[in-house]
């Protein structure tokens, strides 16, 4: 198609060829070598990578909101040819939800009562750092995700991501800028989990599917398909009770979970700051509710 | 006036000489935007795999054997996979083509498809292989037939969009 140019001809030249041939090993020899170095020397690569993420995330933020907005169009063109089916369902969903939101009132009043009366220690305050999901590396080997918070804006590893439907992973690498999150399903992920309404203790893991497996559950659990899993909060990283999915299928050979989150729409996560504020402030806290605790019954 | 003609020369020479290498990486790049589509992520072309194929057959001489190992090693630490695997990937399939240069001199476009399909599927087995051992699992191989599929059916528009340009820098 293209005429051989004479630096192709040079090329030919065995010499040439021989210093080509002894390149290529070399390379595929560094490469393994970094495979070595990857899994001995994990820090370094580490390093290396958010630095590169660092570097490439600025592109990928300005590159991905036109992108996001024309799949924003895309989604509103859809959603117009169902307008009125899904006005009814949301009015239904609505008289549903004003019902538990009632619920949910009394529930909390009440539970704010006990917890006064046993002097629970309270649950560390949360807070939330907003961030743009910018990069979806896609593949066969990884589910993770890039967003465009760091360090700077208080984005620290092992935090909680999660959207508005649940929790979807954990902070894997945090660069200045940019963090990666390692996502539910991937094949390194594990979480710490409880099960259904007798809240039995297990852990889901990820395998690069859709529904990641529910592992070291105890003999005497009864999973079924339908039953609730929630962040258990074991390991202090996670907030206990965040929402993560369903039981989706009971098997001989394993038990599966459907994640609440919509992988294909996760455009922001909220990043979860929990109990790593520091113990100080912990302690802080748990005596300014003993102290409002006495205050509260001067017998 | 003749000196700046001559920087300009040089320029333009320079400019054409590292594009094949810039506009892989920028594949690569394209390679990670979220595209919010339900049930791609998985499958998403290996559009540096094209890239690579196609420099490494038509210009071997601007797409030298260290220039694909970069590209291999940025793209494996942005993908976030294990370093290593996606790199041996890209340089086994340049070696496959290095290899027979000689048959693609005189390879019809089409001829050169189904041969970006054995490459394709030589790199992609052993970037899975080299997976599974680093991750002492296996992986699930089904979807990474898809995304071979996928990217078979890329090849020839990116291909197409490459030569366009080729015969642009070169009138």
């Amino acid at each position: 198609m293209i005429k051989p140019t004479g630096s192709e001809i040079r090329v030919a030249s065995p010499l040439k060829a021989w210093a080509s041939r002894f390149a290529l090993l070399l390379l595929i020899g560094a490469a393994f070598g970094l495979m070595l170095i990857g899994r001995t020397n994990t820090l370094l690569v580490e390093d290396t990578r958010t630095a590169v993420t660092d570097m490439v995330t600025p592109i990928l933020n300005a590159v991905s909101q036109p992108v996001d907005t024309f799949s924003g169009i895309i989604d509103q063109a859809e959603s117009f040819t169902r307008l009125s089916a899904e006005n009814q369902a949301l009015k239904e969903q609505n008289a549903r939800l004003l019902q538990w939101q009632a619920v949910a009132r009394r529930l909390e009043a009440e539970n704010a009562a006990l917890r006064g009366l046993n002097n629970m220690v309270p649950d560390p305050a949360m807070s939330y750092v907003t961030a743009r999901v910018v990069g979806d590396p896609g593949g066969a080997f990884v589910r993770t995700v890039l967003i465009n918070a760091g360090e700077r804006n208080g984005v620290e590893k092992g935090q909680a991501a999660i959207t508005g439907d649940g929790l979807a992973g954990r902070v894997a690498e945090v660069g200045l800028r940019s963090a990666r999150v390692l996502l539910l399903t991937d094949i390194n992920s594990r979480v710490p989990v409880v099960v259904g309404a007798a809240r039995d203790r297990a852990v889901l893991a990820g395998d690069n599917t859709n529904a990641p497996e529910l592992l070291y559950l105890g003999p005497t659990a009864k999973v079924q398909a339908g039953d609730y899993v929630t962040t258990s909060g074991h390991g202090g990283v996670f907030p206990p009770g965040l929402p993560i999915g369903v039981v989706s299928a009971v098997s001989e050979k394993g038990v599966r979970v459907k994640p609440f989150v919509d992988w294909a729409h996760m455009e922001v996560l909220r990043i979860v700051d929990y109990e790593m504020t520091g113990i100080l402030d912990f302690e802080a806290q748990v005596g300014a509710a003993r102290a409002a605790a006495v205050a509260g019954n001067p017998q | 006036m003749r000196q700046e003609d001559g920087l300009w020369h040089r320029l333009d020479l320079v400019a054409r000489s590292i594009s094949p290498f810039f506009v892989t990486l920028l594949l690569v790049l394209l390679g990670l935007l979220p595209l919010r589509i339900a049930d791609l992520s998985p499958i998403v072309p290996a559009l540096a795999l094209i890239g690579v194929f196609f420099w490494s057959v038509h210009r071997p001489d601007l797409m030298p054997v260290w220039a694909v190992f970069v590209i291999g090693f940025l793209q494996d630490l942005l993908t976030g996979s294990v370093l290593g695997p996606g790199i041996v990937g890209l340089l086994i399939a340049h070696a496959l083509v290095v290899w027979q240069h000689r048959f693609f001199l005189a390879a019809s476009f089409a001829v050169i498809w189904v041969a970006f399909m054995l490459v394709a599927a030589a790199a992609l087995g052993a970037i899975w292989l080299l997976n599974c051992i680093a991750l002492l699992a296996y992986v699930d191989p089904a979807p990474l037939f898809f995304q071979y599929l996928v990217t078979m059916a890329f090849y020839p528009c990116l291909a197409w969009a490459f030569l366009r340009g080729q015969r642009l820098f070169h009138r």
